[in-house]
């Protein structure tokens, strides 16, 4: 059999092969019976208890998605809930009852009117007629009494092929039996594309028509960098897409062509991240944010939860390094029970290790407390504490006696503890000054990007309108990251980098070249990075950041980057 | 009735998310709240179809108004969520 070529838009850069499993959601209804016989209370009745049993599902499926996929990911489900009580879809299911229709089809057709509506509108518009098809579907099966299709227990190896998927159907594919997915209509910014990129899976959107001719068992390749989907793929093509160049594994540590060893590690934002970053062959956890586990609940999570999180993250790196940074809210990031204060400008204020030191004092303790026990457990990973937006000497000091004083609880208690290796966040310009003061303090420095750049350039990063300030290409930005590195130079503490930058493949040279050595980034492009190391020498390495650092644009840096790529 | 003028900030405009924390607000007040754009017609804030079915872009001026005793409040509140970007609400 010869191979075919399907394309569309890739939206991870990895690569799975399989077999195809269609996944159709049965949504059929049946001829509706004659007007003259509905019960128009009855039926009321049904729509009503239907939508309290879905908006329970939902709830349900938020949960669980804000735990494996992320917090905000699953803040689509609120949107859910409120199309299902909008009061637009009741007067309308109300209405249609009114005119002889049975519950589920009133459903279908009151939906159906509003699908059509936002179909025809532009951009992210668009896929509001996607979540308003997940809510018709779930209604309807709650009312005909359907089982759902269970997308969380296929085969082993299964490439799912459909014509779209919803949030609730993303949210079910489990990225340890799932090879990949293929869909035929969504765009890079659609619900399932955004999902695919947080569990690491292969995956290409946007097919078009043409996928329907793909059989049920097809062995397929999904090419998820080219965004192309290969079907009866020849045993060359398998080969390449199971362990071809693209997507090489790397599991053992890696180091430059002239053997200067670079430690390449995962970010982590939640518990279900672990995974894909062993997966990837990261060497360890180069920041794990632990704001998730104080997200989404009435109280702060006591000592013994938190030490089980960080046990289970060392236990996934027996022979690797487990950077855990202490909590960092602000008034940004609204935490019920912490009582945040409203401020004018949340990113210059109480956040980070100024609220540690300060009003969170005793969770600071709790969370040290847990992190030592966790030290000290024969798990084999190394554990490291990173403390956020440091600015001054006088706040490592004082969290350093912090650590001294629950170190000296524990030995009082008699606790099995262990003094972990103890660093800071680089991501304020004082912070980049002062290194050369930090030092004396700290065993290492993780070089925060976004903040940095955001700080540096005095240019917020949500904000699209100073988006192009706020780049990390920015000469300004690379000056403050060879100040950090300078200020380490000579001692041992050693230097990493956690943020978007170092998870640019095209921009690994360079910071070898400026002297970091480690680098943490999301876990999907960690092969892509190892691989850049290997093909890097030092010298050539530190060419290349001495003229990135004499440019004074930023369109020369980007000369001086695409100069040497050629 | 108290109005406001307000241009939107989040970069992708009324979309699920702000859209989602928007409807949510306008449901928290006692006051019955409108919104759409300034030239156009006015729609329930408290309903999500309504709200998102305005397809109004981050730029784009809405008008709000506000009828009933904590008025202000909830105009206070909707502009709020109105001019925050996206990855800060």
């Amino acid at each position: 059999m010869t191979e075919r070529r399907l394309s569309g838009i890739g939206v991870t850069p990895l690569s799975g092969v399989g077999s195809v499993v269609w996944y159709a959601p049965d949504a059929d209804l049946e001829e509706p019976p004659e007007p003259e016989t509905i019960d128009v209370d009855a039926e009321t009745d049904r729509f009503e208890r239907a939508r309290d049993d879905a908006r329970e599902e939902i709830r349900a499926e938020r949960e669980r998605t804000a735990e494996r996929v992320g917090e905000a990911e699953a803040e689509v489900f609120d949107a859910h809930v409120q199309f299902l009580d909008d009061p637009q879809i009741t007067e309308g299911v109300e209405a249609a009852i009114e005119d002889g229709l049975p519950a589920e089809h009133a459903v279908s057709r009151t939906f159906d009117r509003f699908v059509e509506q936002f179909e025809g509108m532009e951009g992210r518009m668009a896929e509001r007629a996607d979540d308003l098809r997940d809510v018709r579907d779930r209604l309807v099966r709650v009312l005909v009494g359907g089982d759902r299709v269970d997308l969380a227990n296929l085969p082993e190896g299964s490439v799912v092929l459909a014509e779209r998927l919803t949030p609730s159907d993303t949210a079910q594919l489990d990225p340890d039996r799932v090879a990949g997915f293929v869909t035929a209509t969504g765009g890079r910014t659609s619900h399932a594309a955004i999902f695919a990129r947080s569990l690491a899976l292969p995956a290409i959107v946007g097919v078009g028509e043409g996928l329907h001719d793909v059989a049920d068992g097809a062995e397929v390749v999904v090419d998820g960098t080219e965004g192309t989907l290969v079907v009866d793929p020849d045993a060359e093509t398998r080969e390449a897409a199971a362990g071809g160049e693209d997507v090489e594994i790397r599991e053992e540590p890696v180091e430059t062509a002239d053997g200067t060893p670079i430690e390449v590690a995962a970010n982590v934002g939640t518990q279900a991240d672990l995974a894909p970053a062993a997966d990837r062959g990261a060497d360890g956890i180069g920041l794990f944010r632990t704001e998730f586990l104080f997200l989404d609940r009435q109280s702060p999570p006591d000592e013994e939860e938190q030490y089980e999180a960080y046990r289970d993250a060392l236990e996934r790196f027996p022979d690797g390094r487990v950077v855990v940074r202490t909590l960092d809210v602000g008034g940004d990031k609204p935490i019920e029970y912490l009582d945040l204060p409203e401020e004018e400008n949340p990113f210059l204020g109480e956040r980070g290790i100024r609220r540690s030191l300060g009003p969170d004092a005793d969770l600071f303790e709790t969370q040290l407390r847990a992190l030592l026990r966790a030290a000290g457990d024969d798990a084999g990973g190394k554990l490291s504490v990173m403390l956020p937006l440091v600015s001054t000497v006088e706040e490592v000091r004082e969290a350093r006696e912090v650590l001294e004083a629950v170190a000296a609880d524990l030995e009082a208690e008699g606790v099995d503890h262990v003094v972990p290796e103890f660093g800071v966040m680089i991501e304020t310009p004082a912070a980049a000054f002062v290194a050369p003061d930090l030092v004396e303090h700290v065993e290492f420095f993780s070089i925060g990007t976004n903040d940095l750049a955001q700080y540096v350039m005095a240019a917020e990063r949500g904000n699209s309108r100073v988006s192009d300030l706020g780049d990390f290409r920015q000469p300004a930005v690379l000056r403050a990251i060879r100040e950090t590195v300078e200020g380490a130079e000579g001692t041992d503490v050693w230097v990493g980098m956690c943020g978007e930058m170092a998870g640019d493949p095209e921009l690994t040279k360079l910071l070898v070249g400026l002297g970091l050595d480690e680098l943490s980034m999301s876990a999907v492009t960690v092969p892509q990075v190892k691989r850049a190391v290997t093909e890097t020498t030092v010298a050539d390495a530190r060419a290349l950041a001495k003229r990135a650092l004499a440019a004074s644009t930023k369109a020369e840096v980007e000369a001086v980057l695409t100069e040497t790529t050629q | 009735m108290p109005e406001r003028v307000v241009t939107i900030v989040p970069e992708d405009g009324l979309h699920a998310r702000p859209a989602s924390k928007f409807v949510e607000a306008a449901n928290e007040f006692d006051s019955t709240v409108k919104v759409g754009h300034v030239d156009g017609d006015q729609v329930n804030a408290a309903s999500m179809l309504a709200v998102t079915g305005l397809g109004a872009a981050a730029g784009d001026e809405v008008r709000l108004t506000a009828e009933g005793e904590d008025a202000e409040a909830a105009l206070d509140e909707l502009e709020r969520i109105l001019t925050t970007p996206e990855d800060e609400l």
